[in-house]
C-alpha cells in the first residue's frame, strides 16, 4: 500500500471548462427538477391573483434551461479541443475492441464478477459509454423544453426553428417526455454519485476530488 | 327582421338584391352593417382601413356557390352554423353565400339531391366554394361512408377536387377527428389527407367556432383569397396564438392559484383549471377572444378545462382530459409519469444501496498492485 | 311494382337510405339503411370512464347533449355515485332546454317543407296572412307589413333564379294542400325560428359554456359552479340571464309553434290514419324532481304501451332489453344480446360502392335491431306522450285533449304520421312550460345556502371497486336513449349505446320483425314515385338522427 502511494503522482485530467461545465450541469438540472416539478404538479401558493408564484418559478426554470443549454452545448465544443481525457472518443469506447474490453471490465466489476477494479486516468469506459447516453438525454431535454419554450411567442424565430418537432410529436407528447427524462435523469445522477463515491471512497481513486481540482492521483508516468 | 319596411314593385331583381337593402329591409342600418365589417376585420386581426374592402366584397352580390359535405361527422358543426350571428344564419342562407347542397337543410332529396351538387360541380367548376364535415374513411374501399350509393372518398375527390376551395370545418373533416381516435376502426382521415392535391383550409374544433366560418369567407370574399395558416393548415387569425396565453385565468395560473377540487372555493373563485387537466397550454384556438354563442361563454369561462379539441388528434393525445399529462403506454391508467420516475428513482438508489452494502464487505481489490487494470 | 330509392334522405341529421317497394300508388314494403359507420363504441374502450361523456356527446352535435348526459348517468350508476340536487337541477335545465331547441328546429327547417310549399307562399295576400296569423295567436309579429317584407324577400330571392338549398325541390307536389296565406305564415315563422334558436340555446352557452357540445357535464355532477357571490360560478345574474331566455322559449312554443302545428295539421288530418307504425311504444321516463335516482321521482313517467293499448303502462325490466345484427353489418350471431355483452365489430357485406341497390335479403343497414323482450318498439315524443298520458299524468292528459279537441279527432290519430308530429309540439309544450320551475327549485335550494355542485366522493379512480357495471337511461327529444358500461381496473371494458334512432331506424330483426320506420312506411299512399314526398313526410315525423343511430 505505502509503496504504492508513493508511485502516485497528480495528474491534470479534467480541465478547467470540463468542471465548470459539470457543476453548472449540477447545479441546473437540480434548479430544473426543484422547479419542473413544481410545473409539473404545482400547489396552490399564491394568496392573491397579484402573487407570482408560478410565474417566478417558471421563469427560474427558462433561465436554468438557458444556462443548462450553454453549458452543454460548451462542453460539447470542448470535446473537440480539450485534452485526450475529455475528448469525444472517450463518450464511444464502444467503437474500439479495446473500448469494448474495458467496458467489460468495468461491468463485470460492478457486478461482483471480478474483483478487478479498473483505474483509468480518464472516464472508466462504461462510464464514458453511460455519459454519451446521458448528453443525449440532455439534448432531448433542451430540444423539447425549448420546443415547449417557444409556443409563448407562437411564429416568433425560436417557434419557426423548432416547429417541426410539431409536425412530428404531438404537443402533449414532447411534455411527457420532457417530464419523463427528468426523472432518467434523477436516476442517473442516484448512480453517478454513487460510483464516484464507490471509486473514490472504497477503492480510493480520487475521483471526486477530480472534478473539484482537476488532478488526478496516477501511478507511474505516462 | 321585425322592422322590415317594404319596397315597391317592379324593381330590377338585380338590384332588389343587395346586402344593404336586404339588411334594411330587416332593419339593420347602413350603421349596424359597418359595425360588423368592423367587427369581422377584428375578427381577422386585419387593420381597420380595410373595413371598407370588406363593405365593398360583401355588398357586390357574387354570392359565392357553396356545397356543404357531410361524412363522418355528427352534425355539431351544421348546428354551429345555425348559431351564426354576425351575419345569422338566415342572412347566411338568403344573402350571403348560396348554399347549392347541403343535406342536413336543403328542401330536395334523393336523387333531386344529388342532381343539385352535380349541377354546382359541372356548372361551376373552379368556382365554388366546398365545406366538409366530417372525416373520411379510406379502410375497406370507403365503404363505411357512402352517400346515395357513392363512397365518400369518390365524392369528396370530386368535390374538392373542382371547387376553387375547400374549407374544412371541425376536427373530424380537418383531422380525422373523433372516428380517427385509437384504434380508428374505419381508417378515417381529413381532408388534406383524402384529397392531398385540394386547396385546404383547416377549422379545427369541435365543433368550429361559427365566427371563425364566417369570418374565413369573410376574408376571402374579400381578397379573394384565403387567410394565411399555420403549419397545421389552420388560419393564423383564429390559431395563431395559445388558449393559455389568452385565458382570463392566466393571472390564477401565474399567481399561484389552483383549482384542486370541483365545486371548491377555488373553483367557485375562477381559479386556474390546470391541474384539473386544462389542455389551454397546448392549444391553439381563439376561443377565450371569440368565445361562443354570440360571445356568452366558452369552456374555462364556465368552469370546465380545455380539452385541447382544435388540435389533431386531440382525442389520443389530450386525454384523460382530467390528467394534465397523458397516460404512460403501457402502464395502467392511474400511472402518470411521476408515480413511474418516482419508482425508477427509488429503485435506483435502492439498488446502489444494496451494492454499496455489498461492496463494502468485499475485499479489497489487488489489481491496484501490480500496477495493472489501472491507467489504460 | 316499382322499386324505389330514396337515398340520401335530406333534412335529417346524417345517412340515411329508404328503399320501398310500390303498387299501384300504395307503398307495400320498405327497408331502412343507414350508411355511416365510426365505431365510437370501441374508440371507448380501454379509455377513462370520466372521460366518456366527451366521446360519447360526439356520437351527435343536433341532440348535442343527450349522449353526455346519458354517459354520466351509466357510469355514475355503475359507481353509486349520487349527484347534488343543484347539479340534478341544472341537468334538467339542459336537458329540458336542449329537448324543446331540438323540436322547434325540427318542426320549421327539417319537418315544414314537406307540408309547406314556400314557393305557394308568393301568392299569399300579406293582409290575410295577418289576419289568419292573429286568428291562432297574438304573437306581435304578426303584421301585414312583417308577412309582406318576408313575401319580398322570398321573391327577389326565387327571381334572382339561384334558390340554393331551395332548389331542385317537390314545389307544386299535388301532396301540399296549404294556402298560399298559411304557407307564407309558415315560411316566416321558418325564418324566425332560425332567430330564436340562436338565442334560446345561449342557456346551454351560460350553464355549460358553448352549444353545440356544451363542455360541463361531469360524473358526480356539473362543472359549472355555484355561488352568488362570484363572477365566476353561477350568481344571480346569470340565472336572471336564463330566466329571461326560458320566457322567451315558453313564449314563442305557445304563441308560435303550437298554433302553426295546429294550423298546419288541420289541413292534413288525413295523415293522422297513415304511418301507423309497430304500435309499441318504449320511454325511459325523465326529469328526475329530486337526486335520489329513483323512477318514480322523473316528472315523465316511464314505460312501455303494447299493441297501442292506453289502458295498461307495462313496467321496464331492462335485462329484457337486446339488440340483433341479423341483418346488420356486424360480426355475431343472429339472436339479440343485452348491451352489457354486445360488441360492435364491423363486417360490412353489402354492395361495393358505387352501386344502385342494396340486396334487403341479407344484412342491409348499419344500424342494429334493438328489441324490447323480441318485439320492436317506437321510441320518442309519441312514446313519452302515449306513456304520460296513458299514466294520468296531468300536464299530457290536458295538452293532448286540447290538441285532439281542436283538430276534432279521437285519441287514435294519435297512432300516426300526424300524431308523432303533434305529440312532438305537445312535448315541447310541457317541457317548455315546466322549465321555469326547475330554475325555481334550483334557485331556492342556493337560496337555502346549497352551492354544491359536484360530488367528488368517488373522482379519484383509485376509490373505485375493481370491477363495475351500470347504465344510463334518458329520452332525449328523440326518446329513449340508454347507455351501458362495464369498468375493469379504472377502464372501460365494454360500452354500448342503444339509441333512440337505433330503435326507429332498425332494420329487420332475426324473426324478419320490420322496425318502427319500415312498418310505418307501408299502407303510405305515393302520388308520384319519382317525387316521393309522401316518404319523406312519414320518415321525418320520426325526425331521424343517424349518427346517432350508428354512432
Ligand atoms: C434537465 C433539464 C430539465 C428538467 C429536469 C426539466 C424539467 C421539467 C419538468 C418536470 C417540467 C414539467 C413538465 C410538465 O409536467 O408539464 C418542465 C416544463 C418545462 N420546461 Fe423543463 N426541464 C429541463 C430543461 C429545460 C430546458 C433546457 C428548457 C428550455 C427553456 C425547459 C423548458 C421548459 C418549459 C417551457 C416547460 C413548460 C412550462 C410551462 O409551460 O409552464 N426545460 N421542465
Ligand atoms: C456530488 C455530486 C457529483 C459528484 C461528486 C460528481 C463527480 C463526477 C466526477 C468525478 C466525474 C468525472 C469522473 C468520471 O468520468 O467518471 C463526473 C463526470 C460527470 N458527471 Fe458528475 N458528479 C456529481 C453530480 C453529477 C450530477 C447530478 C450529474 C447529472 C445529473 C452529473 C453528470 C456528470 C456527467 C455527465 C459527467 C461526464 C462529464 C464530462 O465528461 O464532461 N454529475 N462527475
Ligand atoms: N336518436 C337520437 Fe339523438 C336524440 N334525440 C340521441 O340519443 O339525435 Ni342526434
Ligand atoms: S368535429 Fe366535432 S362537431 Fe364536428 S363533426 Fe366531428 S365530432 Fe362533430
Ligand atoms: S385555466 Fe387553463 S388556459 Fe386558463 S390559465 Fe389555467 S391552464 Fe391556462
Ligand atoms: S376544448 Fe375546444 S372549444 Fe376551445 S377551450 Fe378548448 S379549444
Ligand atoms: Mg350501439
Amino acid at each position: 500500500m505505502k509503496q504504492n502511494q508513493e508511485c502516485l503522482h497528480e495528474t491534470y485530467v479534467w480541465e478547467v471548462p470540463v468542471r465548470v461545465t459539470h457543476w453548472v450541469n449540477v447545479l441546473s438540472i437540480a434548479t430544473l427538477s426543484v422547479t419542473g416539478i413544481f410545473i409539473g404538479s404545482p400547489v396552490t401558493l399564491g394568496l392573491t391573483a397579484s402573487a407570482y408564484v408560478m410565474g417566478w418559478i417558471r421563469f427560474i426554470h427558462f433561465v436554468a434551461g438557458y444556462l443548462f443549454a450553454i453549458s452543454v452545448v460548451s462542453r460539447i465544443y470542448w470535446s473537440f479541443v480539450s485534452n485526450r481525457y475529455a475528448g469525444w472518443r472517450e463518450f464511444v469506447p464502444f467503437l474500439s475492441a479495446e473500448g469494448r474490453r474495458n467496458m467489460w471490465r468495468m461491468f463485470a466489476y460492478y457486478t461482483f464478477m471480478s474483483r478487478k477494479v479498473p483505474h483509468p486516468i480518464g472516464h472508466n469506459a462504461l462510464a464514458g459509454a453511460t455519459y454519451l447516453l446521458v448528453f443525449l438525454l440532455y439534448l432531448v431535454m433542451i430540444l423539447t423544453g425549448f420546443t415547449l419554450y417557444s409556443e409563448h411567442a407562437p411564429h416568433g424565430p425560436l417557434h419557426a426553428l423548432l416547429g417541426w418537432m410539431f409536425a412530428h410529436f404531438s404537443n402533449q407528447g414532447i411534455r411527457q417526455t420532457h417530464h419523463l427524462i427528468m426523472w432518467f435523469l434523477i436516476g442517473f445522477a442516484i448512480h453517478h454519485i454513487y460510483s464516484a463515491w464507490l471509486m473514490d471512497v472504497k477503492e480510493r481513486g480520487g475521483v471526486i476530488s477530480s472534478i473539484f481540482g482537476g488532478y488526478k492521483p496516477v501511478q507511474g508516468r505516462e | 327582421m321585425e322592422k322590415g319596411g317594404s319596397k315597391g314593385k317592379g324593381e330590377n331583381p338585380e338590384q332588389c338584391f343587395d346586402v344593404p337593402r336586404a339588411l334594411a329591409e330587416r332593419g339593420i342600418t347602413r350603421r349596424d352593417f359597418m359595425k360588423f365589417c368592423t367587427a369581422m376585420s377584428a375578427a381577422l386581426a386585419l387593420p381597420m382601413t380595410l373595413v371598407p374592402r370588406i363593405a365593398a366584397a360583401l355588398e357586390s352580390d357574387a354570392r359565392p356557390s357553396i356545397i356543404w359535405l357531410e361524412f363522418q361527422s355528427c352534425t355539431g358543426d351544421t348546428e354551429a352554423l345555425l348559431r351564426a350571428a354576425n351575419p345569422t344564419v338566415g342572412e347566411i342562407i338568403l344573402d350571403v353565400l348560396s348554399i347549392d347542397y347541403a343535406e342536413t337543410i336543403m328542401a330536395a332529396a334523393g336523387h333531386q339531391a344529388e342532381e343539385a351538387r352535380a349541377k354546382t360541380v359541372k356548372e361551376s367548376r373552379g368556382k365554388y366554394i366546398a365545406i366538409v364535415e366530417g372525416a373520411v374513411p379510406m379502410k375497406d374501399g370507403g365503404i363505411y361512408c357512402c352517400i346515395g350509393g357513392r363512397s365518400a372518398l369518390d365524392i369528396v375527390r370530386e368535390v374538392c377536387g373542382g371547387a376553387l376551395a375547400t374549407i374544412t370545418v371541425g376536427t373530424c373533416a380537418s383531422y380525422g377527428g373523433i372516428p380517427a381516435a385509437a384504434p380508428n376502426p374505419t381508417g378515417a382521415v381529413g381532408v388534406k389527407e383524402a384529397v392531398p392535391g385540394a386547396t385546404v383550409i383547416n377549422l379545427p374544433g369541435c365543433p368550429v367556432n361559427t365566427d371563425n366560418l364566417v369570418a374565413t369567407v369573410v376574408h376571402f370574399l374579400t381578397f379573394g383569397k384565403l387567410p394565411a395558416v399555420d403549419g397545421k393548415g389552420r388560419p393564423l387569425f383564429a390559431y395563431g396564438k395559445r388558449i393559455h396565453d389568452n385565458c382570463e385565468r392566466r393571472p390564477h395560473f401565474d399567481a399561484g392559484q389552483y383549482v384542486e377540487s370541483w365545486g371548491s372555493e377555488a373553483h367557485r373563485s375562477g381559479h386556474c383549471l390546470y391541474k384539473m387537466g386544462c389542455k389551454g397550454p397546448e392549444t391553439f384556438h381563439n376561443c377565450p377572444v371569440q368565445r361562443y354563442n354570440e360571445k356568452t361563454s366558452w369552456p374555462v369561462g364556465s368552469g370546465h378545462g380545455c380539452a385541447g379539441c382544435s388540435e389533431p388528434q386531440f382525442w389520443d393525445t389530450m386525454t384523460p382530459f382530467y390528467r394534465r399529462l397523458p397516460n404512460v403506454p403501457g402502464f395502467g391508467i392511474e400511472t402518470t409519469a411521476d408515480k413511474i420516475g418516482t419508482g425508477l428513482a427509488v429503485a435506483t438508489a435502492a439498488a446502489f444501496a444494496a451494492h454499496g452494502v455489498v461492496s463494502g464487505f468485499r475485499h479489497k481489490d489487488d489489481e491496484s498492485k501490480d500496477g495493472k487494470g489501472g491507467n489504460q | 311494382m316499382t322499386k324505389i330509392v330514396v337515398d340520401p334522405i335530406t333534412r335529417i341529421e346524417g345517412h340515411l337510405r329508404i328503399q320501398a317497394e310500390v303498387n299501384g300508388g300504395t307503398i307495400t314494403d320498405a327497408w331502412s339503411s343507414s350508411t355511416m359507420f365510426r365505431g365510437i363504441e370501441s374508440i371507448l374502450k380501454g379509455r377513462d370512464p370520466r372521460d366518456a361523456w366527451y366521446f360519447t356527446q360526439r356520437i351527435c352535435g343536433v341532440c348535442t347533449t343527450v349522449h353526455s348526459i346519458a354517459s354520466i348517468r351509466a357510469v355514475e350508476n355503475a359507481l353509486n355515485i349520487t349527484v347534488p340536487l343543484n347539479a340534478e337541477l341544472i341537468r334538467n335545465i339542459i336537458i329540458g332546454t336542449q329537448l324543446v331547441q331540438d323540436h322547434v328546429i325540427h318542426f320549421y327547417h327539417l319537418h315544414a317543407l314537406d307540408w309547406v310549399d314556400v314557393v305557394s307562399g308568393l301568392k299569399a295576400d300579406p293582409v290575410k296572412t295577418a289576419s289568419l296569423a292573429a286568428s291562432l295567436s297574438d304573437w306581435p309579429l304578426n303584421s301585414p307589413t312583417y308577412f309582406k317584407s318576408v313575401q319580398d324577400k322570398v321573391a327577389a330571392f326565387v327571381k334572382k333564379g339561384r334558390l340554393g338549398p331551395f332548389s331542385n325541390a317537390y314545389w307544386g307536389h299535388p301532396a301540399y294542400k296549404l294556402p298560399p296565406e298559411a304557407n307564407l305564415m309558415a315560411t316566416a315563422h321558418y325564418l324566425e325560428a332560425l332567430d330564436w334558436q340562436r338565442e334560446i340555446i345561449k342557456i346551454h352557452a351560460i350553464l355549460g359554456s358553448k352549444n353545440p357540445h356544451p363542455q360541463t357535464f361531469l360524473v358526480g355532477g356539473m362543472a359549472i359552479p355555484i355561488d352568488p357571490n362570484s363572477q365566476n360560478a353561477l350568481n344571480a345574474d346569470k340565472i336572471a340571464e336564463i330566466g329571461e331566455l326560458l320566457g322567451k322559449m315558453k313564449r314563442f312554443v305557445e304563441k308560435v309553434y303550437i298554433p302553426d302545428l295546429l294550423a298546419v295539421a288541420s289541413f292534413y288530418k288525413d295523415w293522422a290514419g297513415i304511418g301507423a307504425g309497430v304500435g309499441n311504444y318504449l320511454s325511459y321516463g325523465e326529469y328526475p324532481l329530486d337526486n335520489s335516482g329513483k323512477p318514480e321521482k322523473l316528472w315523465f313517467p316511464q314505460g312501455i304501451i303494447l299493441n297501442r293499448d292506453l289502458t295498461k303502462v307495462h313496467p321496464i325490466d331492462q335485462k329484457k332489453i337486446t339488440e340483433s345484427v341479423a341483418h346488420s353489418w356486424y360480426e355475431g350471431g343472429a339472436a339479440g344480446v343485452h348491451p352489457y355483452d354486445g360488441q360492435t365489430d364491423p363486417k360490412y357485406t353489402g354492395p361495393k360502392p358505387p352501386y344502385d341497390m342494396i340486396d334487403t335479403n341479407g344484412k342491409y343497414s348499419w344500424v342494429k335491431s334493438p328489441r324490447y323482450d323480441g318485439k320492436p318498439m317506437e321510441v320518442g315524443p309519441l312514446a313519452v306522450i302515449l306513456v304520460a298520458y296513458a299514466s294520468g299524468h296531468a300536464g299530457a292528459k290536458g295538452a293532448v285533449d286540447m290538441v285532439l279537441k281542436k283538430l276534432g279527432v279521437g285519441p287514435e290519430a294519435l297512432f300516426s304520421t300526424l300524431g308523432r308530429t303533434a305529440a312532438r309540439g305537445i312535448e315541447a309544450l310541457l317541457v317548455a312550460e315546466e322549465l321555469p320551475k326547475w330554475l325555481d327549485m334550483l334557485v331556492a335550494n342556493i337560496k337555502g345556502g346549497d352551492l354544491t355542485s359536484h360530488n367528488g366522493e368517488k373522482w379519484d379512480p383509485a376509490s373505485w371497486p375493481h370491477e363495475a357495471a351500470g347504465f344510463g337511461w334518458h329520452n332525449a327529444p328523440r326518446g329513449a336513449l340508454g347507455h351501458w358500461v362495464r369498468i375493469r381496473d379504472q377502464k372501460i371494458e365494454n360500452y354500448q349505446a342503444v339509441v333512440p334512432t337505433t330503435w326507429n331506424a332498425s332494420p329487420r330483426d332475426e324473426k324478419g320483425q320490420r322496425g318502427p320506420y319500415e312498418a310505418a312506411l307501408v299502407g303510405t299512399p305515393l302520388a308520384d314515385p319519382d317525387k316521393p314526398l309522401e316518404i319523406l313526410r312519414t320518415i321525418h315525423s320520426f325526425d331521424p338522427c343517424l349518427a346517432c343511430a350508428v354512432h
